[in-house]
């Protein structure tokens, strides 16, 4: 047995050593198609590091030994990561110790040292590096607590191998919101977009490579092998967790070996998805980084307290289907762009259109057709319809909508989620609650209700008004389905028809309201208050 | 026969919409609505006599009080048409609006007159709340007619305010839907107001009491109770006149309606009136007290009006929170408040039509330059704050007569409140009717008799005969008839 576990590990460190120069180059080279450029061979990044290797280094004479140490940490930080992580085989000789405390401390060793180097060196560009990295390190480090937290709920163990290994997704598909807070907060560890750019040292808010600009020849290699070694091990733990079958544990020569082209494989596919996604998305802002990681973190805190709520009681997709109905509606909260709102709010409309999908399934045949009545129409007068014709509104007026509003969208995210915990504290209770029993649709519809207004509050804006209140119409919506489950067709067509008329009459009102006041702002409209 | 109503009223609305010449809009509107008042006397007539005492077609219900105020809206419809008519031609020549707004004007009008109807004579709660938002959808761009800033403002706080309050108003139906089906009525069977009547035993108390807060406020907003009044003095000042007429005579009652029939379904659940009669007190002196304040600085004597239709509707929920008496009083003043409050209406359009502005310290000497609207005018503002004899006096006397017996601190401040606003009412009119200092800023050319004039003269009439009449037995059995539905 342990014999199997050192050899499994000896493969996979070796395997995941070879394979992270060919991930950092493919990923340069698909980006390169993707933007219409033939970029270098992807196998490149081997004869940088090897040429490196063999260049003489220049070294700062203000530089300590602390500067010539960081390589070396940062290095065995990563290198530990590989030993310990389950990447291509589970249970590997280092597993019993591998818990993720240990995991995240040795990632946290690894940045500190990267830290301390950019600053040894004392130059401008290092020093800056290194604050902003600490600063992003202190906001990421509260979501990793939260998503591990949350595996660790699941599988009863705090063991990394558990963690990742199990088969956990499918069963516990609202882990797909740790997850996507796990991809979040790994995009930022590795220093990629829409954190940092990896392909600069010209952009003045550069991260990571302003922290190894003074480093050189063998130093700057073992920097560059480690943080392609960090980014392997990334894409390689959410492969597997998206697809936890295609890691095995190491049981024999034929499974051992399957699992080594596997994870060439999973390397491949998520390299061309980073690539994908770098070409697509820009990089943001600094000082809009507490906004994407506040995302991360609340998107994990969600994650936690779906998985909470859920786990013990009877679990069906119409929780999950909840959560992320709430979810658009919270991150609508926070937005500014009129564009933006519309997308969120289209897209919890779709996540209520699929909670009556789903309970159609479970209806008999007259209540099932109901159902899909109720989710069509949703789609196209919630989802399409609102969206279109507030827009074009919009568009009349041939100008940006950049919504006004009281709260910094990072404020507003956390006044969302405290709404939403107060709402789940105060239902509790509620003497009617007591009655009909607690039921997590019921807490839904408060919660957008809730928001819903918050919206028209917060937001003095005629087109954040107009918004608020088809996001009380949405709460309201899913009351319906969570009570009634279905109204007789006639009336239920004109509760839709009310909100397409009620989209109109809103929509030309505002035109309206900007050709008379140049404005959409409603703290101008105060020519009535005697 | 309710089918013809609303097949009547919706041909209008569609005949004002597809007709080219604005001019024939105008004028068959009031055909309509006279057609269409004859049809609902005829067809409300049985429940108001007592000949017969409810009809419940499953879909529709009917009433004493429904017919009540079926017929109530179809006199004010008639009213408002005649009215429109000459007001709506008047802007038309000062070119205040063009032809494609007239059509408009007319074919919501129409559309307005019928979600009231529809409210009043659906049994199902959310055919209920269906015409509740239709009347709030059908009249904002009645109430944003005009391309000013000033009425595009209030049109967007009436139309953001009012479809808040009656989506949450939504709440409340379908929590009563799921507390009757919860405890196993059948799913045809929630939304019926009949059935939910029926039922009342079986729906849980704590429900029916969440249902009952979710309704009155949400409603509450459309009746335009204190503190959700904010919309109310906007619209009103700044809809076309014959509309304020239509708002602060008949909307806010039906609005009332809806939520007095939930009313009395929640007493029913919850086995007595002590819980519900709560919110009408509370909110019924809140209504009457805050608009004192705003009536007395007041310098625009639209708003003054609309402010005097918070108050009454804060005395008409005051009166009912003061059973069984207090009830017959209601809708003594339900009535009177009606035909004054329009009549009032209709006679500030045309000071508005010859001054040209709404605030009172340019409105001088009504009496020389316009005297047959400046005496209905000031004989409105007379009957309005309640002097004898009209039948305001008689409901006012009744339900101070009901309230001196269990509140009479409250009724003490009540008192002291009319007092105050009719000081601020007389001052303004006052003012209105002295000569000014400057010269006169309309020509003399002399006032003709109008259909407007007609209009105000009927409705004061009537205020005075039917002060006489409900003094009277056969006038209070009537009376009792009705509030026999809402006990």
């Amino acid at each position: 047995m342990i014999i199997n576990q050192v050899i499994a590990t000896i493969l996979q460190t070796i395997l995941v050593l070879a394979l992270a120069p060919f991930a950092v180059g493919l990923v340069r080279f698909l980006k390169a198609r993707l933007q219409g450029r033939r970029g270098p061979s992807p196998f490149l990044p081997y004869w940088a590091l090897a040429t490196m290797f063999r260049k003489e280094m220049v070294i700062s004479e203000s530089a300590s030994w602390v500067f010539r140490a960081a390589p070396f940490v940062v290095f065995a930080s990563s290198l530990a990561l590989v030993f310990m992580l389950p990447l291509v085989y589970r249970f590997g000789i280092f597993g019993g110790i591998a818990d993720f405390l240990v995991i995240s401390g040795i990632l946290m060793l690894g940045s500190i040292f990267l830290v301390l180097g950019g600053i040894d060196s004392a130059s401008a560009f290092g020093g800056m590096g290194s604050s902003r990295e600490m600063t992003l390190a202190a906001l990421s480090e509260s979501s990793v607590v939260l998503i591990f937290a949350t595996l660790s709920f699941i599988n009863g163990s705090f063991k990394i191998d558990n963690l990742f290994g199990a088969q956990s997704v499918f069963s516990h598909p609202y882990l797909l919101l740790s997850m996507f807070a796990f991809i979040l907060i790994s995009l930022a560890e590795n220093a990629r977009y829409p954190v940092d750019n990896p392909a600069t040292h010209l952009e003045l808010t550069m991260v990571h490579e302003a922290m190894t600009i003074e480093y050189s020849g063998r130093y700057l290699a073992l920097l560059e092998y480690a943080s392609a070694l960090k980014l392997t091990a990334f894409l390689i733990l959410i492969a597997n967790f998206l697809f936890p079958a295609l890691s095995s544990e190491a049981l024999g020569f034929g499974s051992g070996l399957m699992a080594l082209v596997w994870t060439i494989a999973k390397v491949v596919v998520l390299c061309a998805a980073l690539a994908l996604f770098e070409t697509v998305f820009v990089k943001m802002r600094f000082y809009r980084m507490n906004e994407y990681l506040s995302l991360a973190f609340f998107v994990s805190l969600l994650g936690l307290v779906v998985t909470l709520s859920v786990v013990g009681l009877n679990f069906d997709y119409a929780t999950i289907l909840a959560g992320l109905t709430i979810l658009f509606v919270v991150f609508l909260f926070g937005q500014v762009r009129l564009s933006a709102i519309l997308r969120y709010y289209a897209l919890s409309s779709l996540a209520i259109a699929a909670i009556a999908f789903n309970l159609s399934l479970m209806s008999d045949r007259a209540e099932a057709t109901h159902l899909w009545i109720f989710a069509a129409m949703t789609i196209i007068i919630k989802s399409i319809f609102v969206p279109i014709i507030v827009r074009a509104a919009q568009r009349r007026q041939k100008f940006v909508a950049n919504l006004q509003s009281f709260l910094r969208p990072t404020s507003s995210y956390f006044l969302a989620i405290f709404l939403a915990v107060a709402i789940f504290f105060a239902m509790q209770q509620s003497a009617v609650v007591n009655i009909i029993g607690w039921n997590v649709m019921i807490y839904v519809a408060v919660v957008l209700l809730v928001l819903g207004l918050a919206t028209m509050i917060i937001h003095r804006n005629i087109f954040s008004q107009i918004m608020g209140l088809f996001v009380v119409e949405n709460g309201i919506t899913i009351f319906i389905l969570a009570t009634v489950k279905s109204l007789p067709l006639l009336l239920e067509l004109g509760i839709f028809a009310v909100v397409a008329i009620s989209t109109i009459i809103l929509s030309i009102l505002s035109s309206q309201v900007r050709e008379q006041y140049s404005s959409t702002d409603t703290e101008n409209l105060r020519n009535l208050i005697e | 026969m309710n089918f013809f109503i609303i097949a009547l009223v919706f041909s209008a609305a569609l005949v004002s919409f597809v007709l080219p010449q604005p001019k024939i809009t105008r004028r068959i509107a009031g055909i309509f609505a006279a057609l269409n008042f004859g049809a609902v006397l005829f067809f409300v007539w049985p429940y108001l006599s007592g000949a017969q005492k409810s009809f419940n077609g499953g879909w529709w219900f009917i009433d004493g009080f429904s017919a009540l105020m079926l017929l109530l809206v179809a006199m004010l419809y008639l009213a408002a048409s005649l009215v429109s008519n000459r007001y709506i031609k008047h802007e038309r020549e000062e070119g205040a609006i063009n032809d494609n707004r007239v059509k408009l004007y007319f074919s919501l009008l129409h559309l307005f007159a019928l979600s009231m109807f529809t409210v009043l004579l659906s049994n199902n709660t959310l055919l209920l709340w269906i015409a509740l938002e239709m009347t709030t959808l059908s009249s904002v761009f009645l109430v944003g007619l005009y391309k000013r800033k000033t009425s595009v403002e209030a049109a967007w706080k009436y139309a953001i305010i009012c479809s808040t309050g009656i989506t949450l108003g939504l709440i409340g139906i379908l929590l009563l839907g799921y507390g009757s089906g919860f405890s196993g009525s059948e799913a045809s069977a929630i939304f019926s107001l009949s059935a939910l009547a029926e039922k009342a035993a079986t729906i849980p108390a704590a429900i029916a009491k969440l249902a009952f807060v979710f309704i009155f406020i949400g409603f509450g907003v459309k009746v335009g109770l204190a503190p959700m009044h904010s919309w109310l003095p906007d619209a009103h000042s700044e809809a076309p006149s014959p509309i304020s007429a239509f708002f602060s005579g008949i909307l806010l009652n039906v609005a009332l309606y809806a939520i007095i029939r939930f009313q009395v379904l929640t007493n029913t659940i919850l086995g007595d009136n002590h819980w519900t009669i709560n919110f009408f007190l509370v909110f019924g002196t809140l209504s009457v007290l805050l608009p004192v304040f705003m009536m007395i600085i007041q310098k625009n004597f639209k708003r003054l009006l609309a402010y005097s239709s918070i108050e009454h509707m804060g005395l008409i929920l005051l009166a009912l929170s003061v059973p069984p008496l207090g009830i017959i009083a209601a809708i003594i003043h339900m009535i009177g408040h009606t035909l004054i409050k329009s009549s009032l209406f209709f006679g500030a359009g045309e000071i508005l039509l010859t001054y040209k502005t709404t605030a009172i310290d340019k409105v001088r000497n009504i009496f020389k330059t316009i005297p047959r609207t400046g005496v209905l005018f000031v004989l409105g503002i007379l009957a309005i704050i309640g002097l004898p004899p009209t039948a305001l006096f008689v409901s006012e006397y009744t339900m101070f007569t009901a309230l001196l017996q269990t509140h009479v601190w409250l009724a003490i401040v009540i008192f002291a409140a009319l007092s105050a606003i009719a000081f601020a009412m007389l001052r303004l009119t006052i003012i209105m009717t002295l000569p000014s200092d400057a010269e006169a800023p309309v020509a003399g050319v002399k006032e003709k008799w109008n259909v407007t004039h007609v209009v105000m003269i009927t409705e004061i009439a009537l205020v005075l005969a039917l002060s006489f009449w409900f003094t009277s037995d056969s006038g209070l059995n009537f009376i009792n008839g009705i509030a026999s539905n809402l006990f």
